[in-house]
């Protein structure tokens, strides 16, 4: 956890928030924070002294499974406190994040409008959003991410921002941008001579991972794409205000607008999990065919489920069942060579865990649930074209 | 303008899970939470009022922690920690005050007793 408090840094597309709406904002994630530093580790004791014995007396054996940990751990009362105030803590977390743009949204959506534009935005009205993305709210925010109020409307957008800023307690930065950033160090130092001069980001959200790209190479194109209009609305008011050129554009990553061979590096941040068996094939192979041949594809995640004990793994799994992730599970546990030779590529696959470029925080080095960031390293999954 | 008044949804589409083997357990820890949100939000407030106070030269954390209370502001204050109480364990201690109620044990006998009472 972070002993010093940092605040993220204000832009033009952010709320204003009255004392009152702060602070209950600063309550948010300083319950999350003592959720993963208190409550969390309690987990581990009430599993090796109360929940494996339970199993091992009617078994004979240990849990050899992450369901058969959840079979005991969820009858363990600490589990059921935990999840019951993560869960919590995470509705705390949205809705503490909706007051203050509920009460300014005019002038939010006002702003987005006069921001004096950099780079671009192009929406399509006729854009499907995807059922994996209207069957239930994706991680609790109450409409998700494609809902509009109003007309121009950035709700869903400037609600994200801020809660994510919450969610990972200050972990990835003032800007949000540690994915981002992390990748752009692994590229520098892994391929020190490949300068890409067309740079495409799929699901880009508000862009928090999208400006370490155009900042860093600052001569490149960079192009961003979402299915959600008041992101990419947020997003280009965000980009623009912090003068960073970039093309949002409103497309699904399934299948773009884009050209055969147009781009040198594709990217995406944490996209893969929200999407769906289907939706992930046609992302991968979108990324084949959109890549220059010697293009880079790389997509940032959490790290897959193999080489986790069972334990760990139950707990790493909280999010499918707790937080509306109905794909995370899967997501994790995909044969991801096959994937990305089934589209195409035939380089060495890229799986890598790359350091995490924001070292202000102490880092656990572990993945665990409700401390998103805290890990410190951050998981590549790619290839070359 | 453009958003006025728009209502936000506060519910995220999703059947939401419960944990405790009584459902109502989660309710009431999640109104406990909130409770202490605001709690927190308040004595954040106090904490501004207290920096303010001190910048503008008004006065100091300082003389509010050397502040000495006097016999009359104790027993003030003692007085008001029972009545706190009292309020918070109301529950617990009415339902023993309930215990020798026989007269009030069938509520339904009572409404039939009002009801009727014209017949
Ligand atoms: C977790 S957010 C991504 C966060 C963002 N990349 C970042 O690093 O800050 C997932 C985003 O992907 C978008 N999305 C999901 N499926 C998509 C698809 N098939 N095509 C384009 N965008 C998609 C969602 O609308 C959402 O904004």
């Amino acid at each position: 956890m972070s002993a010093t408090y940092k605040e993220q840094a204000r832009h033009g597309a952010l709320p204003e928030t009255t004392h009152d709406e702060l602070a209950r904002q600063h309550f948010v994630r300083s319950f999350k924070e003592y959720l993963v530093g208190a409550i969390h580790p309690g987990l581990e004791t009430a599993y090796e002294k109360r929940a494996k014995p339970t199993f091992e007396a009617e078994h004979q054996r240990e849990p050899e499974t992450m369901q058969e940990v959840g079979t005991v751990m969820k009858q363990d009362s600490h589990y059921q406190a935990w999840s019951s105030l993560l869960r919590t803590s995470q509705e705390m977390m949205w809705s503490s994040a909706q007051i203050p743009v509920e009460r300014t949204l005019p002038s939010l959506v006002g702003n987005a409008r006069n921001t004096p534009p950099c780079g671009s935005l192009t929406l399509d009205p006729k854009l499907m959003t995807p059922a994996y993305h209207t069957a239930v709210d994706i991680h609790c925010q109450p409409g998700g991410y494609h809902t509009e109020y109003t007309e121009d409307d950035v709700a869903q957008g400037a609600i994200y921002d801020r809660a994510v800023y919450l969610y990972a307690m200050g972990q990835m930065g003032v800007n949000n941008a540690d994915m981002g950033d992390s990748t752009v160090a692994w590229l520098q130092s892994e391929y020190p001579d490949f300068v890409p001069e067309k740079i495409l980001d799929m699901g880009c959200a508000v862009g928090h991972s999208t400006l370490p790209y155009a900042s860093s190479f600052p001569d490149a194109e960079v192009h961003a794409i979402d299915v959600a209009a008041p992101m990419l609305r947020h997003a280009h008011a965000r980009a623009s205000a912090m003068q960073l050129p970039v093309h949002f554009s409103q497309q699904n990553a399934e299948s773009t607008h884009y050209a055969d061979n147009s781009f040198d590096l594709v990217v995406s941040h944490i996209l893969l999990h929200e999407t769906s068996s289907a939706a992930i094939k046609n992302i991968i192979g979108e990324c084949y065919r959109v890549l220059k041949p010697g293009g880079l594809m790389l997509h940032v995640e959490t790290p897959p489920y193999e080489g986790m004990s069972p334990f760990e793994t139950f707990l790493f799994d909280w999010d499918s069942e707790n937080n509306n992730e109905p794909f995370w599970r899967k997501s994790h546990q995909l044969d991801l060579d096959a994937l990305a030779s089934n589209a195409g590529f035939e380089k060495p696959i890229i799986k890598v865990m790359a350091p995490s470029a924001f070292q202000e925080t102490q880092r656990s080095m572990t993945f665990q649930g409700g401390d998103f960031g805290g890990g410190g390293v951050w998981f590549i999954y790619g290839c070359q074209k | 303008m453009s958003g006025e008044g728009v209502t936000l949804k506060r519910r995220a589409k999703g059947k939401r899970p419960f944990y405790f083997s009584d459902p109502d357990v989660d309710r009431l820890l999640s109104m406990i939470m909130a409770l202490a949100g605001e709690l927190s939000v308040t004595r954040d407030r106090l904490d501004t009022l207290e920096r303010v106070a001190q910048e503008k030269g008004l006065f100091s954390q300082v003389d509010i922690e050397t502040f000495a209370l006097d016999e009359e502001a104790l027993s003030d204050r003692s007085a008001r920690h029972q009545t706190l109480f009292k309020e918070v364990t109301r529950i617990i201690s009415a339902e023993l005050e309930g215990l020798d109620d026989t007269d009030a044990s069938d509520y339904s006998a009572v409404v039939a007793q009002v009801e009727n009472d014209d017949a």
